[in-house]
């Protein structure tokens, strides 16, 4: 079982960089510390998305059973995304899950990943708040994930009226990262975020 | 609870009584007396592993030799149909490929790619020609080892009955003779047909494990639903057949459930305090109040403390002081031939002094020093 999991992992890095797709899809797929247990993913943001132009680092975790379970997958990079934990990064695919057949791989997780950027599913969430700003407030979503796209994936769309809320809760104390979750689940009201702080 | 509704509580209880032992009419019973003593009276049968192995078997056979398919296929319709053969043969005889289609022996979409001469396992991706190949009916070709690495894997994870085809989106599952032809371990093989067992029985509407610990015996009845007592004759717990929670009747299924996680869960309590606290407010208050009635409390104790090294130090005093006292008067009144022991004690009683006035001179300079600050 062993040598199989290994043999597959080797194989899909090279498919991953040899594929064709390399270029369209920019995906990235590399080993930590020469151990094939543990990986790092990287894709673009999906174009036509709050995503577009950030780089988005997933952790993947390669089991001894592979490919008859599942790696493990999460976003190293906070996302804002209804299906992503805004804490732990942590996934909500099908395929990372039951749906999982051994016939898929690496590269086609990954792809499956960057289309969950582009089409979530709020009715099954991960993180239930940003799930309901998706549904009720489908503007401010769309501008808080491009928000967060620019500040932790690099993406190029600055959203200043943003960064000048956090910038009034940093000047009170509080730590960027918390200053802009607090934020953003309290739909960038600053006096609810602050209550929510110092609650 | 207002006292209204109460009564209206206890009226519907009222009701379901009626209906609850009226119901029992409609059942056919073996003995007439048991059924009219005992309002709870439910017919049901207890039996053997080996008997419900027969009763499967009796399903299984009717459907394979009715439709012609091997017993292993006859199992996964089974499974998938509840148990109900008759509905199964009819629906069949209707539609064939629905049948097929809806307990996942076939695929949805006849499968095109027919990779049959392909010579690489996309599992573990080697190219190996040694190697044998094989598939389900959806055509999806895998090698052996594969297969075999597949099934123990899920076998190990508990799964039986439902094992399904590696291939990415098919649903097909593998049937008990091709699962059993791929896995060669006799340990494994009798996991797969122990959780096929158990898994058969949780699918069977008309069979219930006793819920015991480590009670072997096996329930069946024909009515489940309503609280249905049964007792079983291994170790003669009651329990009800259609929830499998102890017998609970005349409550219904649904609401001892509800009752029993309500309990498990102590929400009341959290009800209560959300409808009679304004819970974030009160909080405040108390917290407030709470602290500063800690600070006065712990000021208290260190109080008491420095009274307490106050006064054994007081105390010391003047013990020295009592014994410096006493040395002197005896040095008055000495004789002569005490005198050099006496001398010695002066000696002694001279340096206590000495280190007396030291210290209350250094508590009188410190206290000049601190009053002048």
């Amino acid at each position: 079982m062993f040598n199989i999991a290994a043999k597959r992992i080797i194989k899909e890095i090279k498919e991953v960089i040899n594929g064709d797709q390399v270029e369209d899809a920019a995906l990235k797929l590399e080993l930590v510390n020469d151990n094939w247990m543990d990986l790092r993913g990287e894709f673009k943001g999906p174009p036509d998305t709050p995503y577009e132009g950030g780089a988005f680092k997933l952790e993947i975790k390669v089991p001894e059973t592979y490919p008859f379970n599942p790696p493990k997958v999460r976003f190293m990079t906070n996302v804002w995304h209804p299906n992503v934990s805004s804490v732990t990064g942590a996934i909500c695919l099908d395929i990372l899950k039951d749906q999982w057949a051994a016939a898929l791989t690496l590269r086609t997780v990954m792809l499956s990943i960057q289309s969950l950027l582009a089409a979530a599913e709020p009715n099954d969430p991960q993180d239930a708040v940003v799930a309901t700003q998706y549904k009720e407030n489908p503007e401010l979503f769309a501008k808080t994930a491009k928000h967060w796209t620019n500040i932790y994936a690099g993406g190029p769309n600055h959203v200043w009226e943003f960064n000048r809320k956090v910038e009034v809760l940093i000047d009170m104390g509080i730590e960027e990262h918390k200053a802009r979750v607090a934020l953003s689940t309290n739909d960038w009201d600053i006096e609810k975020a602050t209550e929510h702080l110092f609650s | 609870m207002s006292v209204d509704s109460d009564m209206e509580y206890s009226d519907n209880d009222g009701d379901e009584y009626g209906d609850y032992y009226g119901e029992q009419d409609d059942c056919e019973m073996e003995t007439v007396d048991q059924s009219k003593t005992d309002p709870e009276y439910f017919l049901f049968s207890c039996l053997r592993v080996e008997e419900v192995e027969k009763l499967l078997n009796e399903s299984i056979e009717l459907l394979s030799n009715s439709l012609q398919i091997t017993p292993s296929l006859a199992k996964v319709i089974l499974h998938a149909y509840d148990w109900n053969a008759q509905e199964i043969i009819d629906k069949y005889k209707e539609n064939p490929n629905e049948v097929l289609i809806h307990s996942r022996v076939k695929p949805r979409v006849p499968s095109l790619s027919a990779n049959i001469s392909c010579s690489t396992c996309a599992v573990c991706a080697t190219a190996n020609s040694t190697q044998k190949y094989s598939a389900l009916t959806c055509g999806h070709y895998f090698c052996n080892e594969c297969w075999a690495m597949h099934f123990e894997v899920q076998i190990m994870q508990g799964v039986s009955n439902t094992i399904q085809c590696m291939a990415q989106e098919c649903e097909v599952i593998a049937p008990e003779d091709f699962v059993l032809s791929h896995v060669a371990k006799p340990t494994l093989r009798d996991r797969y047909q122990q959780f096929m067992f158990k898994d058969h029985l949780k699918s069977h509407p008309q069979l219930r494990f006793c819920p015991g610990p480590n009670c072997q015996w096996i329930f069946r009845a024909w009515v489940r639903e309503g609280a249905r007592r049964v007792e079983c004759q291994g170790c003669e717990l009651l329990t009800c057949f259609s929830c499998g929670a102890p017998h609970h009747a005349p409550t219904d299924c649904i609401t001892i459930r509800l009752w029993l996680t309500k309990c498990a869960d102590d929400s009341e309590t959290a009800n209560y305090i959300s409808a009679h606290t304004k819970a974030r407010e009160a909080l405040k208050k108390y917290l407030h109040y709470y602290e500063r009635w800690e600070n006065h409390a712990r000021s208290l104790k260190l109080e008491e403390q420095t009274l307490a090294s106050l006064k054994s130090r007081i105390n010391q005093k003047a013990q020295l002081e009592a014994e410096i006292e006493n040395l002197s008067w005896k040095v008055e009144r000495a004789e002569t031939t005490d005198r050099g022991d006496l001398e010695n004690q002066m000696d002694i009683a001279e340096k206590r002094r000495t280190i007396l006035l030291k210290d209350f001179l250094d508590i009188n300079t410190n206290c000049a020093s601190s009053s002048k600050m």
